[in-house]
């Protein structure tokens, strides 16, 4: 019975119990004022709980307060029965083959126009029926691998991600697009590049900031742009999105130096550090840079095991040792310090950074103004934290630390060679030199000005 | 010029008037709801937009017309008032409450029933004047009405608050620029029901729905209300007639409108007595560039030089279709060639019911063609020049205009034209495009607030125009037009301030103003209370009636002055009485001759030399009493 008055509580269940009404029958409504006619739709659970919902016949949806029914007559019945056309997706030979995967997320999913629900669309034939385009470009095998909000990504999806991203590997597939929620996209590129050595195909994540069921979607652009990349003979997990509000260029990020920056706006990616890898528009790639792994014939090798106990702190005035505590006596292996300016934490929390790395608790130090480098030299509280036996992390982003750390932290348990990988170069996640222009580059204007 | 039976005819139109509301901010985000004119944009941002499947799996067929236009769309903004909500880059913000107060308001004053709880919905346009593809909207108010003069009842469907659209500004390219200052401005739109049967009822109609509106709070600018008006007959289909910007046009427009219908009609009836079907009607153009390629039509020519293509397609039966008028200077040819225009981009089209001379093509040539096109005597053929993806559409568009003539009238959103007459727009939207916004939560009309605001409603308007008509001995147009230029509460305080003449109020806000303004001042520089001190110094015979003028001009040239200021500026420190007397007398003592040659007479030349010297200090009717007396009495004198 639940299910059939969904979301409905308080007077509006009883009153539609009282007429033995469902969530999509067709009812009339008379109210002291008028008469209303329209499907009962279900309810968010959070909404007000004395109103029936009704769908008009002009579609508009509109809530009716219990105290003014008068009464209830059931006319009819509409199941939501949404289908997309089934469209088979074209095959071509000449076209390279590529693999989808799929993970959840705005890219891959459309409105339930009755419920207003979002519901995956992921089969090749919907993605052809939506973005036709796409069957210019490849040929598309289509894999639903997990169904997720990307807020609730977890290191075993990475791992199976990177299985799948080496079958695909050896079954031939020219190239791997990843369609992943926007939230937590660099995680898992940053996860993916540590975890798959001597990549030999481009692997592309892309997203979408506004859902595919909207006239001015992103989805369809950012497909046919990474669609594009992965065909390319850029070897890297790499990051494509619109680089600019507008709906002209994708840009390509490398997968450790990337980061969602904005909350909605299309063009939120960032790479930070540096300048992205290239762009891709019009179907065309063009590179800003030459230092990225071709293409090749090498053997893709997989290495996913991954610590989870591993904490990302973000440092802020007033922190206390109790926090860090915690950690360790929940038995933490790695914390890794999203840190102030060049890498500082208060000197409150001495003792238990002191306490936790005599424990063997590798902690890493990045900074939470995301460019730069933490620089631990400077002051005496950076002096202070590395005579501690903090690892200075470079110019890791906070989030890519944690992974990395993750990461290394699942390769070995000796403390020397943990913080030898942690400072060795795995994917392209350390920068050499960090050219003037990163910190601002806007890439509309270096390509009005011929500067790429 | 028509003379149609609508009752025969079973003339239906309805109604739909959008108004946008006077708020300080937008419907959803807190931008400045304020036109920027004509100043030039900040940024521009390219978009695309892409049709998205309906509920039942298929493409709306209003949004895929869209689509297959190909357009680029640039987004025009401004740093300081636009903001990253109107690009489609940032969720909704909360819903303006002022918006939704004065929309209350306004279908309260329609007797409508109110929702308590409002859901937003999208309604998609690919057109681009939407950044999102859609406009956020939502119900408020549903089965209101409308009484007119002789006591008929239209009834209201519904009454919605929504989002206004970007402003078009140009198209160039394939490429359609849109402003977005106007975009997100709160947007009621009320939507009669279809019981309007002629058309000056339908223009009765939405007078009546202005002036309701305009005795709210909502924007009294040109271009702030726009009505749309569906009309069908018996016989014809609804047709959709938007940017109606005048009511005086919906007559025309409804004639008009008719007309088209019943030629349309026409054309069917004359196709079936000639036994055409719709199974002659050809699949595919034939190519004609090669027959062509040397042709004398220079037009032709150049185009094919320059690597475009010509296509012809043979109507048979359909001699004389072409030619026939719909409307006034608008034949059938118009109809399909305004509809490739539109879809295709292409120029237009040729066909055989025209003067093929005018295009130099030989009459070798046009036997060449008949031949390539198996086209006969009774059919008519159309020829079209353009690059092949235009003339595909091109083809597709004529092809199925064409097989439309054995349906009758095709379902469309029509444009009207200043002429009167109507263009295609684009396809008449189903109803596969109003969806749920997942963006946004249901928005409240609390009970309370709802009661609050019944207490304090307005009066009718046309109640008004009448009692105040009555009460202050003015005509009622006027009243009406103090309504539609938002002047009718300025007029109330006024006439506070200054009861005694109730004319010279009207005088002043309607024709002083327009006259003003007509010089090219700006005549808002007078703002309401430099009005209200104008009529105080008129009150208290610190100025005469005449001076209003003169300090309106003023002010407008000098809106720093204040009213007081203005008033020693122009030296218009009234005159008393005795002062007054003073000047007449000395006048009058100079001017024997010519009262003694023309007696009461001389009272007008008279009366304008004493003005002159005192115009705007005192009231005229006070001067003409006194010289009246004074030139008599020297009269009286003279004997």
């Amino acid at each position: 019975m639940e299910d059939k008055l969904k979301g409905y509580k308080g007077k509006s269940i009883d009153i539609l119990k009282k007429y033995t009404i469902e969530i999509w029958d067709i009812i009339q409504i008379t109210t002291k004022k008028t008469q209303l006619e329209g499907i009962v739709m279900p309810r968010s659970e959070y909404s007000a709980p004395d109103f029936i919902e009704i769908k008009l016949e002009n579609n508009y949806n509109v809530g009716i307060n219990v105290s003014e029914i008068q009464n209830i007559k059931k006319i009819g019945k509409r199941e939501a029965n949404y289908k997309l056309p089934e469209k088979e997706f074209p095959y071509n030979k000449d076209l390279p083959k590529l693999q989808l995967l799929g993970t959840g997320g705005t890219v891959a999913s459309r409105l339930d126009y009755t419920t207003g629900a979002v519901i995956p669309s992921f089969t090749p034939s919907e993605l052809f029926s939506s973005v036709p385009e796409l069957a210019e470009i490849c040929n598309l095998d289509c894999e639903i691998v997990f169904e997720i909000l990307s807020e609730n990504m977890k290191f075993e999806y990475w791992q199976k991600l990177a299985e799948k991203i080496k079958q695909a590997v050896n079954s031939g597939f020219v190239g791997v697009v990843i369609g992943h929620g926007t939230d937590t996209m660099s995680f898992t590129s940053a996860a993916l590049s540590f975890m798959l050595k001597d990549l030999s195909i481009p692997v592309v994540l892309t997203g979408s900031q506004r859902s595919s069921d909207r006239p001015s979607s992103d989805a369809a652009l950012n497909l046919i742009n990474a669609a594009t990349v992965a065909t390319s003979d850029i070897a890297e997990v790499v990051v494509t999105m619109l680089g600019s509000p507008s709906h002209d260029y994708g840009l390509i990020h490398r997968g450790t130096i990337v980061r969602k920056m904005h909350s909605s706006v299309r063009d939120t990616f960032r790479t930070i550090d540096d300048i992205p890898l290239g762009m891709v528009r019009d179907r065309k790639i063009k590179t800003f840079k030459n230092n990225y792994r071709k293409r090749s014939r090498s053997e893709t090798i997989i290495n996913t095991n991954f610590e989870k106990k591993v904490a990302l702190i973000y440092s802020y005035p007033g922190m206390e040792n109790e926090q860090i505590e915690f950690y360790i006596d929940k038995g933490y292996k790695g914390i890794v310090f999203a840190g102030t300016g060049l890498g500082h934490v208060s000197t409150d929390v001495y003792t238990a950074i002191e306490r936790a790395i005599q424990e063997g608790i590798t902690i890493l130090m990045t900074t939470q103004t995301l460019h730069g480098f933490v620089g631990m030299n400077v002051y005496s509280t950076g002096r202070e934290l590395q005579h501690l036996g903090v690892i200075p992390g470079r110019n890791l982003l906070p989030e890519v630390g944690y992974v990395k750390l993750g990461w290394v932290l699942g390769q070995t348990n000796d403390l020397k060679e943990i913080k030898e990988l942690l400072l060795t170069n795995i994917a392209g996640e350390f920068i050499d030199r960090e050219v003037p222009i990163a910190f601002n580059y806007n890439i509309d204007e270096l390509l009005k000005n011929k500067k790429l | 010029m028509y003379n149609f039976d609508y009752e025969e005819l079973g003339l239906k139109c309805g109604l739909e008037i959008h108004q946008q509301l006077d708020t300080e901010t937008k419907l959803f985000c807190r931008c400045p709801s304020k036109l920027q004119g004509t100043r030039e944009p900040d940024f521009n941002t390219m978009r695309y937009m892409r049709p998205v499947l309906g509920e039942m799996g298929t493409f709306d067929k209003a949004m895929l017309t869209e689509y297959k236009k190909g357009k680029t769309i640039i987004y025009e903004g401004y740093n300081d008032v636009i903001c990253t909500y109107e690009l489609d880059d940032t969720p909704p913000f909360s819903c303006n409450e002022e918006a939704r107060k004065i929309a209350l308001e306004l279908a309260l004053l329609l007797d409508a029933n109110i929702i308590e709880e409002m859901h937003v919905s999208r309604k998609n346009y690919l057109d681009g004047s939407v950044p999102s593809g859609f406009q956020r909207t939502m119900i408020l108010g549903t089965d209101g009405y409308i009484t007119l003069k002789n006591g008929k009842k239209i009834r209201i469907a519904i009454l919605s608050l929504e989002e206004e659209a970007a402003r078009k500004i140009k198209t160039e390219n394939k490429t359609n620029f849109y402003r977005l200052d106007r975009l997100g401005i709160p947007l009621v739109e009320v939507t009669t029901q279809p019981d309007i049967n002629t058309p000056e009822e339908c223009r009765e109609c939405a007078e009546r729905i202005g002036l309701l509106l305009w005795m709210t709070n909502v924007k009294k600018v040109l271009g702030s209300i726009r009505q749309d008006i569906n009309v069908s007959i018996k016989t014809g289909t609804r047709i959709e007639i938007k940017g109606v910007q005048k009511l005086s046009w919906i007559p025309l427009l409804i004639n008009h409108e008719i007309s088209r219908q019943v030629n349309l009609i026409e054309i069917r009836e004359e196709l079936k007595n000639r036994k055409v079907s719709e199974d002659d009607i050809p699949q595919e153009p034939v190519d004609l560039t090669k027959l062509m390629g040397k042709t004398g039509s220079k037009s032709i020519a150049t185009g094919i030089k320059s690597g475009k293509k010509l296509y012809g397609l043979n109507f048979k039966g359909f001699k004389g279709i072409f030619g026939k008028e719909l409307m006034e200077d608008y034949r059938f040819g118009t109809e399909v060639s305004s509809k490739v225009k539109i879809i295709s981009g292409l120029k237009g089209i040729i066909h055989s019911d025209e003067k093929l001379e005018n295009y130099n093509f030989s009459p070798d040539e046009i036997k060449k063609i008949q031949n390539k096109l198996n086209s006969k005597e009774k059919d008519c053929f159309v020829l079209v020049l353009g690059t092949i993806k235009e003339l595909k559409k091109a083809a597709d568009v004529i092809i199925n205009r064409i097989k439309y003539t054995f349906k009758g009238v095709p379902p469309e959103t029509r444009k009207a034209l200043d002429s009167g007459n109507t263009e295609f727009l684009r396809e008449l939207h189903g109803g596969a495009r109003l969806y749920p916004d997942t963006d946004s939560q249901a928005i409240m009309n609390p009970v309370e607030e709802t009661k609050q605001i019944q207490k304090t409603l307005p009066n009718y308007p046309w109640d008004i125009i009448e009692d105040y008509a009555k009460k202050y001995k003015v005509e009622q147009s006027s009243i009406k037009k103090l309504i539609f230029k938002g002047k009718l509460s300025l007029f109330d305080s006024l006439i506070d301030i200054y009861p005694a003449r109730p004319s010279i109020i009207i005088t002043t806000l309607l024709n002083t103003a327009k006259a003003i303004k007509r010089e090219g001042k700006i005549i808002e520089n007078i703002t309401n209370n430099d009005y209200k001190k104008i009529f105080l110094e008129l009150k208290n015979k610190k100025i005469g009636k005449e001076a209003i003028e003169d300090i309106m001009r003023l002010k407008t040239d000098s809106p720093n002055l204040t009213i007081e200021q203005s008033i020693e500026n122009l030296n218009l420190e009234s005159l008393s009485i005795e002062d007054l007397k003073i000047i007449i007398n000395e006048i009058v003592n100079k001017s024997s001759k010519i009262i003694k040659e023309r007696g009461m007479r001389s009272m007008g030349p008279l009366m304008g030399e004493v003005m002159k010297k005192v115009r705007g200090k005192i009231d005229g009717e006070i001067v003409s009493k006194e010289l009246k007396i004074q030139i008599s009495n020297k009269l009286k004198e003279m004997k």
